[in-house]
């Protein structure tokens, strides 16, 4: 720069002339802006909104707008039957489906008061880790994807492929199984799929998930990208009402199957990872772990699995097997009864949580004698969580969004119901 | 507790009740053990109190608010209950506390504790249109921009009012009264002989006196009056069906919809449309 | 004009032979023959027809509209396994850029005028791809006061595809239904 002085206010400007008279000589003053993401983002991981200010690049404030995929499904539930309100589960997390059935059918039953097999609470046990499988494959996958890295999310999807046809196999739908039933599970499972299960334990997913997560674990430029990005301290994951992995996270060993343990939990032996510093690396690596222990407590389940009947024998809730059907008239009955009547539920209230893959997943039933809840309140785990990215994200750049986000791991069928 | 429901510690219920009554005092209406849960019934104005001393009590402490829910009662003067579900991490335990309100009156906001109720307390305001006082942004959240109602009360039908269609001379998404090519079906299954409220077709004859030319000890007039007595009471009942809009949940038409226009390729029936 | 009457750019149907059962490969010939037209001469001659509908059911480029189940499926369906990729139909962002939206999920009212936008804004020839009971008409949750009962109330649909959700081998199917209806009523505006 030639200091050829040519006295011209506006270059003054220009140049950050500035005197001691005029300090602020040259200074821009920028306004906040607004800007809107989503609801068709393709980071958004489904249909949310958020209305951020920034500066700059900075986030001042996040607004997000949920209920965009908002069904109304706790209307819906209180005109079905409870066998008819099942179904809804599956879809409110369709990345992990029995997940969200396990809450339902254990409040029904607590209202009950029914008893369930031995082997009904091994399969549900069984089925409820793999699904976690699934559900964190998808998303340690797209959380990778978000920050940039496109080879893992491929071969955890081919996880993901194989827990689908397992899911397949045993209950005849890909992803919305309906395979937990108030009293049991639906039917039993072949042996040669818990044989398949078991080699694919032992060969395929290790193989599979520790080759995609070498990829990222140490990598640098995904550490740059989460590491201390939206740490969250054990107070403010108690107060904003954290659970699963976020609470994880943030060094709280805090795991419903553990502390309050629901099915067989209470005999297996598996280990509760908790994160040291609260970040979304924390939080991936959790997730990462919960995994491998999934993996652990299936296989514990393949070896300690008893023999006996897959559904409570009470015929008041549980319908008889259709080649039953055949040849008694009472197990006839029993089966039009339920099918179209259904079974009344005492009246009362519960509120029952499980350790779905993302968090707490809870069900406050209200049952008034009917055969229709009266009122079917679900506690989604990602409605909190999101709530909590005002706090998470404030001063954050506006790319850590994706990641905070995927480490949240939002789906918005349950957040929005 | 035969059922395999998650076993937290519920035989400090007790012991929690016991301990609850002496921290919440005259705020603490009604304390319930049921279902194996411990259920607090706290007065409205004594919310705020009972809220802290749940969380901050030694013997109770129950740090997390998992979740609030509305519930609707019609019946009741204060037609609303709003349940809050309590989680205590340090001594594996959980209650829910129950307050009673209606449309007029608002809640103590119990965001100042726990701030996971902003949005929690919006719900219930948008499901029910609970009032909560101190909540600074009690908007809608999870119905549509521009909702109309409270979908999770009772009274609301499940179809809602308004429908969505895209149209085309105004090039822009429009809302209209909601038309159903069918009715949601909905059935009551009480036996006719466990407490039915309705009169079943035929019914009626049974409340008669006698039968007709029966010999009897009554004169005719006494007849005639009691037969009218009777059928005008059973024409008042009415009929076993689903296709009132108050039963099939369906909206109410706008009063000044048309009538749908004819469909050209339906061909009239024999006597329609002369 | 040299070449032939049944020589053609176009895609190739495979015939099946008269019993209807064993897919007959294409001639050896055919395959020569158009390759000697291109050694010979450096170009090949076609109709535009031909050579809009190559292009168009080549590259279908399909919007990420994902809302709701069955935008897993159709994640799955552009994974490794079924890998969608290798007819052409890749995963784009931006509504600019996609030539086929598929709504996977349901529709929601607070969604409605957003997906009607997105569509608005593709550029045409645009098709959709209704996917699942919801977006076909509302499913599981017809009776809902805040779902829009069938996405095509919406937006015109192409094809639909049943199922909840329908699997990712049912949506590849759809896929080349798609490609099928392009072909059969392609012209130069649609």
């Amino acid at each position: 720069m030639t200091d050829t002085l040519i006295d011209d206010p506006a270059l003054d400007k220009l140049l950050h002339r500035t005197d001691a008279a005029h300090p602020d000589a040259g200074d821009v003053a920028i306004q906040n802006y607004t800007i809107n993401f989503g609801p068709q983002h393709p980071a958004a991981h489904g249909v949310l909104r958020l209305v951020m200010e920034l500066d700059g690049e900075i986030i001042e404030r996040v607004d997000p707008h949920v209920g965009l995929l908002h069904r109304g499904t706790e209307k819906l539930i209180e005109y079905k039957t409870y066998a008819q309100a099942l179904p809804y589960f599956d879809r409110l997390d369709y990345c992990s489906p029995l997940g969200m059935e396990h809450s339902f059918v254990l409040a029904v039953e607590k209202l009950l008061d029914l008893e369930v097999p031995a082997r009904a609470q091994y399969l549900r046990t069984f089925f409820a880790e793999l699904t976690r499988i699934s559900n964190h494959m998808l998303n340690l996958g797209s959380h990778v994807m978000d920050v940039g890295a496109m080879t893992p999310n491929l071969w955890l999807f081919e996880i993901r492929e194989d827990c689908l046809n397992f899911f397949e196999r045993a209950s005849g739908a890909r992803m919305h199984s309906n395979y937990f039933r108030v009293g049991g599970v639906h039917q039993d499972v072949p042996l040669k799929l818990l044989t398949d299960i078991g080699d694919w334990l032992d060969t395929r997913l290790p193989r599979l998930f520790e080759d995609a997560i070498s990829l990222v674990a140490d990598n640098r430029i995904f550490k740059q990208r989460n590491v201390d990005i939206a740490v969250v301290s054990r107070d403010d994951a108690i107060k904003w009402g954290f659970s699963g992995p976020m609470i994880r996270g943030s060094g709280i060993p805090w795991d419903l199957r553990k502390s309050q343990p629901y099915d067989a939990y209470a005999k297996m032996d598996f280990e509760v990872p908790v994160g040291t510093r609260g970040d979304c690396y924390d939080r991936f690596m959790v997730r990462v772990e919960e995994v491998r222990q999934s993996a652990r407590i299936m296989r514990q389940c393949l070896n300690e699995m008893p023999d006996g009947p897959i559904a409570s024998l009470d015929r008041k809730v549980v319908p008889p097997k259709r080649g039953e059907m055949k040849s008694s008239m009472e197990a006839l009955i029993h089966h039009f009864k339920l099918y179209t009547e259904g079974y009344h539920v005492p009246a009362g209230e519960v509120y029952v949580a499980t350790e779905s893959p993302k968090g707490e997943f809870g069900v406050y039933l209200v049952a008034d004698g009917s055969n229709k809840p009266y009122r079917c309140k679900i506690r989604p785990t990602a409605f909190s969580h999101l709530q909590a990215m005002d706090m998470m994200c404030k001063g954050h750049m506006l790319a850590d969004t994706t990641a905070i986000l995927g480490a949240i791991d939002v789906v918005f069928g349950e957040c929005d119901r | 507790m035969r059922a395999p429901a998650p076993a937290y510690a519920a035989d400090l219920n007790g012991a929690t009740i016991a301990a609850a009554r002496d921290a919440l005092g005259t705020a603490l209406v009604d304390a319930r053990d049921a279902v194996g849960e411990v259920a607090l019934f706290v007065t409205r104005d004594g919310l705020i109190d009972a809220m802290i001393a749940l969380r901050d009590t030694p013997g109770l402490e129950y740090q997390q608010l998992m979740e609030i829910a509305g519930v609707d009662f019609p019946d009741r003067p204060e037609r609303f209950e709003v349940v809050y579900c309590l989680l205590s991490l340090t001594r594996n335990h959980r209650i829910h506390v129950h307050v009673a309100a209606s449309e007029e009156t608002p809640v103590p906001s119990v965001t100042g504790i726990w701030p996971v109720a902003g949005w929690l307390e919006r719900e219930v305001y948008d499901m029910y249109g609970v009032l909560f006082a101190g909540n600074r942004d009690l908007r809608r959240i999870l119905t549509d921009y521009g909702f109309r109602g409270h979908p999770q009360r009772k009274d609301f039908p499940l179809s809602g009012f308004v429908e969505l269609r895209y149209s085309e001379e105004a090039k822009r998404v429009v809302y209209e009264p909601v038309q159903l090519a069918q009715d949601f079906r909905t059935f009551d299954f009480m036996s006719p002989w466990e407490g039915a409220e309705y009169v079943l077709p035929g019914d009626e004859k049974g409340a008669l006196p006698e039968a007709k030319g029966a010999p009897t000890q009554l004169s005719a007039d006494q007849i005639q009056k009691a037969d009218a007595a009777q059928t005008a009471k059973a024409t008042a009942t009415t009929p076993k069906t689903t296709d009132s809009t108050a039963q099939t949940g369906v909206g109410k038409a706008e009063p000044d919809a048309k009538p749908k226009p004819a469909d050209p390729d339906v061909l009239k029936g024999k006597g329609e449309g002369k | 004009m040299s070449m032939s009457s049944n020589l053609h750019s176009g895609p190739v149907e495979l015939r099946h032979d008269p019993s209807g059962q064993a897919i007959v490969p294409p001639d050896q010939g055919f395959f020569d023959g158009l390759n000697g037209e291109l050694t010979d001469k450096g170009f090949l001659v076609t109709s535009t027809e031909e050579l809009f509908q190559w292009a168009r059911t080549g590259s279908l480029w399909w919007m990420t509209f994902g809302l709701a189940c069955c935008a897993v499926e159709m994640i799955h369906v552009n994974m490794p396994r079924y890998d969608l990729e290798r007819f052409g139909a890749a995963p784009r962002a931006s509504p600019r850029q996609s030539d086929v939206m598929i709504v996977a999920g349901t529709l929601c009212n607070k969604m409605a005028p957003a997906l009607r936008k997105v569509y608005d804004q593709m550029s045409e020839p645009k098709y959709v791809i209704s996917m699942g009971s919801c977006a076909n008409g509302g499913g599981y949750y017809h009776y809902s006061y805040s779902v829009v009962r069938g996405c095509d109330r919406i937006v015109p649909v192409d094809i639909y595809v049943p199922g909840c959700p329908p699997t990712a081998e049912a949506l590849l199917y759809g896929i080349m239904q798609l490609q099928r209806k392009i072909r059969r009523s392609g012209s130069i505006e649609r």
